[in-house]
């Protein structure tokens, strides 16, 4: 009881004694810990870019003049009833010719072209979105079976296709590198902050070999450095939290209008993830810093 | 009290600490160890502390076989040894006081015992007015009685001291010896590693000498003569 009362006492007396090196470690920590969520809120909001970007692309298909408008209808039901279709709009022959007139008002010629014939010449169109950009290939060929087949004139999707395709290339590889970066940046950080525990051990090691010399046990040696790596990396946790939330608040306006009004999600990602990001990355550093403070620690205890 | 069966110690290759060492030290007694440099006596007393252990042989402290003792055993063993090494200096930053106190913390020892044991061992040394200075308030005798206050706290059948006089002048020297006979006399068996001649020489008490790893002479009441 006495032995757990110290051993807890002495650490807190290691950190007031050391304070610049625990202030030290402290920094370190937090360096590898923001690093990761500077990571973390980059890779959001680059998955959010390319989504935005994802969202701007649809196809259009335009049937032939004179389909009846039954036959658009069934096309519209049929391609909402798949799943990998977010969305589609039906323009009726009668719209399209509105909307042509419209786009064409000062222009004569062509309206009294138009005027001449007897029927619309267009056709009605579909204007499809699907949830994944990889998917407009499927639902093309979807609408494209016997059934609906004659009645289509042809489909923009051919002229999106390269774009389509760099785009999703660019998002393929932004999340590849977001989170071999993530990685990386973990590792770093915590070798720094493992080397930032085993510095402050070796400051102690006389007293180590000193408590070792007069009979105190490993435990008795070892269990202040690691609830002092432990306290530390709480601190440290701590205080990311409290500037992850604080500078979000901050950036996030600013980004506004990068993103041209539509919202970033870096707020809503650290709301919504923040608990679980935060308790893992507590977690882990806790944890590791526990790990190597006994290791170190026990470096020092010659025998 | 301390039996030694046929120790060797071998570092490496061509780094013999000791070889086939017997010995048979009784409670009580006050044993000089000495010899020419290299010739293995702090290897002898790190395995008596059970800093290292022999390639071969057998330790025995009264029953307890150390030759092969575990790490979780080895502060019982510390705890009835008191240790006096130049390895093994005063904390800078702790007092006199805290210096001493600090090895019965360690140890778990409650507050009340630490309060009462304190005292006592600062005035066997003769230091108990000075217990709130800091280390480097005090001279290199005076420190070396702090060391020497340091390892009487858990009361040690034992005092095992490697050079206590390493740095001292003559008359410090002399006060650290009165010091180790007087704790001898109170009971405790002293095992003094040295290379000071007119030390051995006045204390007219057992001597041990030690050449290349081998004992090479063993008197019950003992010169250090010269033997190149
Ligand atoms: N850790 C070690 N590794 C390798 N060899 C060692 C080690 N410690 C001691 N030795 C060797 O063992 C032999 C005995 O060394 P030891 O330190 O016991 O001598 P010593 O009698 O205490 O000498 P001194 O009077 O100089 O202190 C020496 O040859 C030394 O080089
Ligand atoms: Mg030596």
């Amino acid at each position: 009881m006495i032995t757990a009362w110290r051993i807890f006492k002495n650490s807190w007396k290691h950190i007031g004694r050391n304070l610049w090196i625990g202030l030290a470690t402290v920094f370190v920590f937090m360096t590898a810990l923001v690093s990761v969520n500077v990571l973390l809120g980059a890779n959001v909001m680059t998955t959010r870019v390319i989504s935005l970007l994802e969202q701007r692309i649809d196809v259009t298909v335009t049937f032939q003049p004179q389909t009846p408008e039954a036959v658009l209808n069934q096309a519209r039901f049929y391609l909402l009833s798949l799943p990998q279709t977010a969305s589609v709009s039906l323009v009726t022959a009668d719209e399209a010719l509105t909307q042509f007139r419209e786009r064409n008002k000062g222009n004569t010629k062509v309206l009294e072209a138009l005027n001449e014939l007897d029927a619309n010449p267009l056709g009605g169109q579909l204007i499809l979105k699907a949830k994944r950009s990889e998917d407009y290939a499927f639902l093309l060929s979807a609408v494209q079976n016997p059934q609906y087949a004659p009645f289509i004139k042809s489909s923009s999707y051919d002229d999106h296709k390269d774009a389509i395709a760099k785009i999703q290339i660019f998002g393929r590889n932004v999340r590849l590198v977001g989170a071999v970066l993530v990685a990386l940046f973990a590792l770093f950080g915590l070798l720094t902050a493992f080397n930032a525990i085993r510095v402050a051990i070796y400051t102690h090691r006389e007293e180590i070999a000193i408590m070792r010399l007069v009979g105190a046990s490993s435990m008795f040696i070892r269990g202040p450095f690691v609830l002092e790596g432990i306290w530390l990396a709480f601190l440290s946790i701590a205080a990311t939290v409290g500037l992850v939330f604080g500078s979000i608040q901050i950036i996030e306006p600013h980004l506004l209008t990068l993103f041209d009004g539509n919202d970033p999600g870096l707020i809503a990602f650290f709301y919504n993830q923040g608990l679980s990001i935060f308790s893992i990355q507590a977690a882990a550093i806790i944890f590791l810093s526990a790990l190597v403070s006994w290791i170190a620690a026990g470096r020092y205890i010659r025998k | 009290m301390i039996v030694l069966e046929n120790v060797s110690k071998i570092y490496g290759k061509n780094s013999v600490g000791l070889e086939g060492v017997s010995l048979r030290i009784e409670a009580g007694e006050f044993v000089s160890i000495v010899g020419q440099s290299g010739a293995g006596k702090t290897t002898l007393a790190k395995i008596l502390m059970a800093e290292e252990q022999p390639s071969s042989g057998k330790i025995k402290i009264g029953d307890w076989d150390i030759t092969r003792i575990r790490s979780r055993e080895i502060p019982q063993l510390r705890r009835q040894m008191g240790v006096i090494f130049q390895d093994y200096k005063l904390l800078p930053k702790k007092t006199v006081y805290e210096n001493v106190s600090f090895a019965l913390e360690v140890a778990g020892d409650s507050p009340r015992h630490i309060r009462e044991v304190v005292p006592q061992v600062l005035k066997i040394v003769g230091l108990e007015e000075k217990a709130r200075r800091f280390p480097e308030q005090l001279s290199g005798g005076e420190q070396q009685r702090v060391v020497i206050a340091r390892s009487l706290v858990h009361r040690p059948k034992i005092l095992l001291a490697d050079e206590p006089t390493g740095n001292l002048d003559t008359l410090n020297t002399r006060d650290i010896m009165d010091l180790l006979v007087k704790i001898n006399a109170f009971g405790t068996t002293v095992v003094l590693v040295t290379h000071n001649r007119e030390v051995v020489n006045a204390l007219q008490r057992r001597v041990i000498m030690l050449r290349d790893g081998r004992v090479e002479s063993d008197q019950a009441h003992g010169k250090y003569t010269l033997s190149i």
